[in-house]
């Protein structure tokens, strides 16, 4: 017993050696660019020559100059709420779909596969799709709503900032529902059926036997598509890119954190585009990083109470 | 064998398939080799490389031609995703594996290159440079040095294109005036005629539309000195005013502007269901494409009464050019086909093979309305302002006023609101007479 614990404590060199290719791959497309955009993130840069060692001069400019003092904090805030819109939206109702679908046996799978269709579909793709759908002059679905007389609906989607991001929001959720619906599905067909039989002997009515027995048991679940949903909602690029391009039509709205990273890099005739740019992704790898942590954390804590 | 050695040979593999994937192939053929025929000694092949992945074949056939001139030189042709070419540029320019000559964008996007000592100065080693244009030279100029970078190798124009047919329908002409674009807009609103297709989803044809529409009112080029000079800013009365007729203005475009995309907005166009459409000459073969029953015109719009100028103008912008990698290993034969790229002969073949505006003196279009776009540029050129002079920081002169012009048309500011959004946004790296 104790032999065998030694041997997986410490891995032979026959197993490191199954490890190295992975190891290596990890190292050289994962390691080596993430090393690379922290050290570029330090340097000033003339176009694609490496300048002066600036120490943290690209994240002082980040934070206190122009364009950056602004656009930096109003695309972090469209990425809170793109965050917050797909927990509301899309996690709910991905939740709400594999509950019914799980009570419901026969058709479980074909749903499960027709809501996860969009899933496979290019996000760009996607975007391009429903911005075709909701143009004022030939989308459908302005022509569909004037055509049963709901005028007053029929907006400029993507031409108001004020209803623009949650269309991203939507047609985000439109394509990933059926990433919370699988991993529901999942988690709720590993549960033990007997708890919710007790419950029901006990005189629960269906909604106190979600609520209470269901729900915190899917607690673990919940908090890692929770994290899981920060990071995608952090990263979002192709969507917001296909429906509002490089500067978050209209007028900034749809602005985000990567398209941010986007104009820096390859957008700009500054000079130290390299520079801030990789300062900016440094900023948003920090950000994902901590608070992705501190909520893992926080769900744990969250668990072990519930246990 | 030991285990030790199992092992060490087992590594060894690993790392010897690992490279043997990243090595490239030494013996596979240099396309082109055929065109070496006729050459007295060894021919030299040059890699040339562009984003137009469209143009590939017409490319090759152009490239023929200095070929068969040159026996010695055979220039392989690479062409890269559009998108993905300033990054594949960049690295391919500073590592070993980059090109002898390559497409290179212009005015600011030139910038990281030229700094970073990776294309060669050209004024002495292209003699011919001496004859071209000077604006149009402006879009390969290193900002500091001053220098040229690239051999220009097209151009762009922008004026309003219209449907003949629908202005001849209402009994229309090309307006003389401003009260005669004014009168003609009147026209085809009240006979349901959209009269101008605009996109104003897409940031970047905001700009594009607005010197389209007012480049003679704040003043085209001399505005553009002005600024330069430092006796004025993007305040000035007369910038203000220009972009209070494109406010003016938006009752002749689609309703939602800011809704529409550009696409949709030459679909607008290409079906007849718009008269005028503002934008650049790019537009010519894909309008003549989308529909080729359209019948066009081309005009400049008349500046209204008040204005900078007393004449109408077009602007125009250089787009892209051809620069010397600053680490060819053959660089008197790059030298060559650059010269040869400056010749009228290889302008001539842009133009016709290409369908591109060929900077180069002594082309002749063989489409009469290119033609007539490229002669009303050169009776009456104005700058393409803020791509021209404004892309050489962050912010950007045209997203800035894409931003603005998005708000302006929201109602979200006014024309001096807009005016501020640019000024404010240039000033964070730039300053008037600097």
């Amino acid at each position: 017993m104790s032999r065998r614990r030694r041997a997986a404590a410490l891995p032979t060199p026959v197993a490191l050696l199954f490890i190295l290719p992975a190891a290596a791959l990890f190292a050289v497309f994962v390691l080596y660019p993430m090393a690379t955009a922290l050290t570029y993130s330090l340097f000033s840069w003339r176009g694609t020559a490496q300048d002066a060692f600036v120490g943290l001069d690209n994240f002082v400019a980040l934070f206190t100059t122009e364009p950056y003092a602004t656009q930096l904090p109003r695309a972090f805030g469209h990425n809170a709420l793109l965050f917050a819109g797909a927990m509301v939206v899309q996690n709910s109702l991905g939740l709400l779909l594999a509950y019914v679908l799980h009570r419901r046996g026969r058709l479980r799978r074909l749903f499960q596969v027709l809501y996860t269709m969009p899933y496979l579909v290019s996000p760009l793709v996607v975007g391009y799709l429903w911005s075709l759908l909701l143009s004022p002059l030939f989308g459908p679905v302005n022509a569909a709503l004037r055509a049963v007389g709901l005028d007053a609906v029929a907006q400029p989607w993507l031409g108001d900032p004020d209803t623009a991001l949650w269309v991203v929001v939507l047609v985000t959720a439109w394509q990933w529902v059926g990433f919370p619906l699988l991993v529901y599905g999942a988690a709720l067909g590993a549960l033990d059926p007997t708890l919710e039989e007790a419950a029901m002997l006990d005189g629960a009515s269906s909604r106190q036997r979600f609520w209470h027995v269901t729900l915190p048991l899917l607690t673990p679940v919940i908090g890692t598509v929770s994290v899981l949903t920060f990071i995608f909602s952090m990263e979002a690029f192709p969507i917001p890119y296909a429906l509002g391009g490089s500067s978050g039509s209209p007028a900034g709205a749809t602005d985000v954190m990567s398209l941010l990273f986007y104009r820096t890099a390859f957008h700009s005739g500054a000079s130290n585009a390299i520079g801030i740019s990789s300062a900016v992704a440094i900023v948003l790898f920090v950000v994902i990083v901590g608070v992705s942590v501190a909520f893992t954390r926080w769900f744990r804590r969250v668990e072990r109470r519930l246990t | 064998m030991s285990r030790r050695t199992t092992l060490a040979t087992a590594a060894a593999a690993l790392v010897a398939l690992t490279l043997g994937a990243c090595a490239p192939s030494a013996d596979s053929p240099e396309p082109g080799a055929a065109a070496g025929a006729g050459c007295d000694g060894d021919a030299v092949a040059l890699d040339v490389w562009s984003w137009r992945t469209e143009d590939l074949k017409t490319y090759e056939r152009i490239f023929d031609v200095f070929e068969k001139a040159n026996p010695c030189i055979t220039v392989n042709f690479q062409a890269h995703l559009n998108t993905e070419y300033d990054q594949i540029l960049r690295t391919g320019l500073t590592g070993s594996d980059g090109p002898d000559i390559a497409q290179v964008r212009s005015y600011g996007l030139l910038q990281p290159l030229v700094e970073g000592g990776n294309l060669e100065p050209l004024e002495d080693v292209v003699p011919a440079l001496a004859d071209f244009d000077d604006a149009i030279l402006d879009g390969s100029r290193g900002r500091e040095d001053g220098a040229v970078y690239g051999v220009p190798l097209a151009s762009q124009t922008i004026q309003v294109y219209y449907n003949t047919a629908i202005f001849e329908e209402h009994g229309l002409e090309e307006p003389e005036t401003w009260d005669d674009f004014i009168a003609l807009n009147d026209t085809l609103l009240e006979h349901d005629v959209t009269p101008l297709a605009v996109g104003a989803r897409d940031g970047w044809f905001v700009p594009t539309v607005h010197d389209a529409l007012t480049a003679a009112q704040y003043g085209g080029a001399d505005f553009q000195e002005a600024l330069r000079d430092g006796a004025t800013d993007f305040t000035d009365p007369a910038y203000v005013d220009s972009i209070q007729t494109l406010k003016d203005l938006q009752q002749y475009m689609p309703d939602d502007v800011t809704g529409v995309q550009y696409t949709d907005a030459q679909v607008l166009f290409t079906s007849e269901q718009a008269a005028m459409f503002a934008g650049g000459s790019y537009e010519l073969a894909f309008f003549q494409d989308a529909n080729p029953d359209l019948d066009l015109g081309v005009f400049q719009v008349p500046p209204p009464p008040g204005s900078a100028l007393d004449h109408p103008v077009s602007a125009g912008y250089a787009d892209g050019s051809w620069g010397l990698s600053a680490t060819t290993e053959h660089p008197e034969e790059a030298e060559t086909l650059l010269n040869w790229l400056a010749t009228p002969e290889f302008g001539q073949l842009v133009a016709d093979e290409l369908k591109q505006f060929s900077p180069i003196p002594g082309v002749e279009f063989s489409d009469p309305l290119q033609q007539e776009m490229w002669d009303l540029y050169q009776e009456s050129p104005a700058p393409y302002l803020l791509l021209v002079d404004y892309r050489y920081g962050d912010p950007v002169g045209t997203d800035l006023m894409g931003e603005a012009g998005q708000k302006l048309f929201l109602g979200d500011t006014d024309a001096e609101g807009a005016a501020d959004v640019i000024q404010d946004g240039l000033s964070a790296w730039w300053t008037p007479g600097e």
